[in-house]
């Protein structure tokens, strides 16, 4: 048993519910294989840096699993053949992050920040009153 | 008289005690050590130590299969 990290890219087209769904089956394939989810993250349709088969934007999950290495690549394989996950990325860890990941931080400072700064131009100067 | 040449000794950033990790999701961060065009910056301008560097050079190009980093800014 060791740690992984995987984080798939979904195709844009498919709703949310989809890609839970999808997300879903490859936990309880970890499952079932005597793994552990420690952790799922929906970062949510991102827009991508280049074009990946001619998409602009994908859904991103992340997944934080212990398990053997023969279901993560019986995972791998399927998310191969599963034409909704358009790239995978699984990297072995030593150990995980605690909490969110930075992704996940990210989102909540910008809505932080935007809850305090309410009024605020984007170039951060604040509206004339009166 | 001639003034000496003076340059202040760099340091690696992710060398020390708070040095941030080296993450393929910390795009933010990752960002700072390619250059305008999506290259990666050598480590003799960036400081970066050799052990870090190629960590580092790694992670960019795994944030880059992700596309969370261009490769370059040619067609988007």
């Amino acid at each position: 048993m060791a740690f992984y990290e995987c984080i798939f890219l979904a195709r844009p087209e498919i709703s949310t519910a989809q890609v839970e769904a999808h997300t879903e089956a490859f936990s309880n394939l970890i499952i079932d294989a005597g793994g552990e989810v420690q952790k799922t993250e929906f970062w949510g349709l991102k827009t991508l840096a280049y074009r990946v088969k001619k998409n602009r934007k994908a859904h991103y999950v992340m997944l934080n699993l212990i398990s053997s290495k023969e279901a993560i690549d019986e995972m791998r394989r399927l998310m191969s053949l599963n034409e909704d996950i358009m790239r995978d990325l699984t990297t072995r860890v030593d150990a995980f992050e605690d909490g969110p990941s930075i992704m996940m931080r990210k989102v909540k400072e910008r809505e932080e920040r935007n809850a305090q700064e309410g009024g605020r131009y984007a170039s951060g100067r604040a509206p004339i009153n009166g | 008289m001639k003034k000496p040449f003076f340059r202040r000794k760099k340091s690696c950033p992710f060398s020390g005690p708070n040095a941030p990790i080296i993450d393929h999701k910390d795009v933010r961060l990752l960002s700072r050590f390619v250059s305008e065009r999506g290259k990666i910056v050598p480590a003799r301008i960036s400081s970066v130590s050799a052990k870090k560097q190629r960590e580092l050079a790694r992670t960019i190009k795994r944030a880059r299969y992700l596309a969370l980093m261009p490769y370059s800014d040619g067609q988007k």
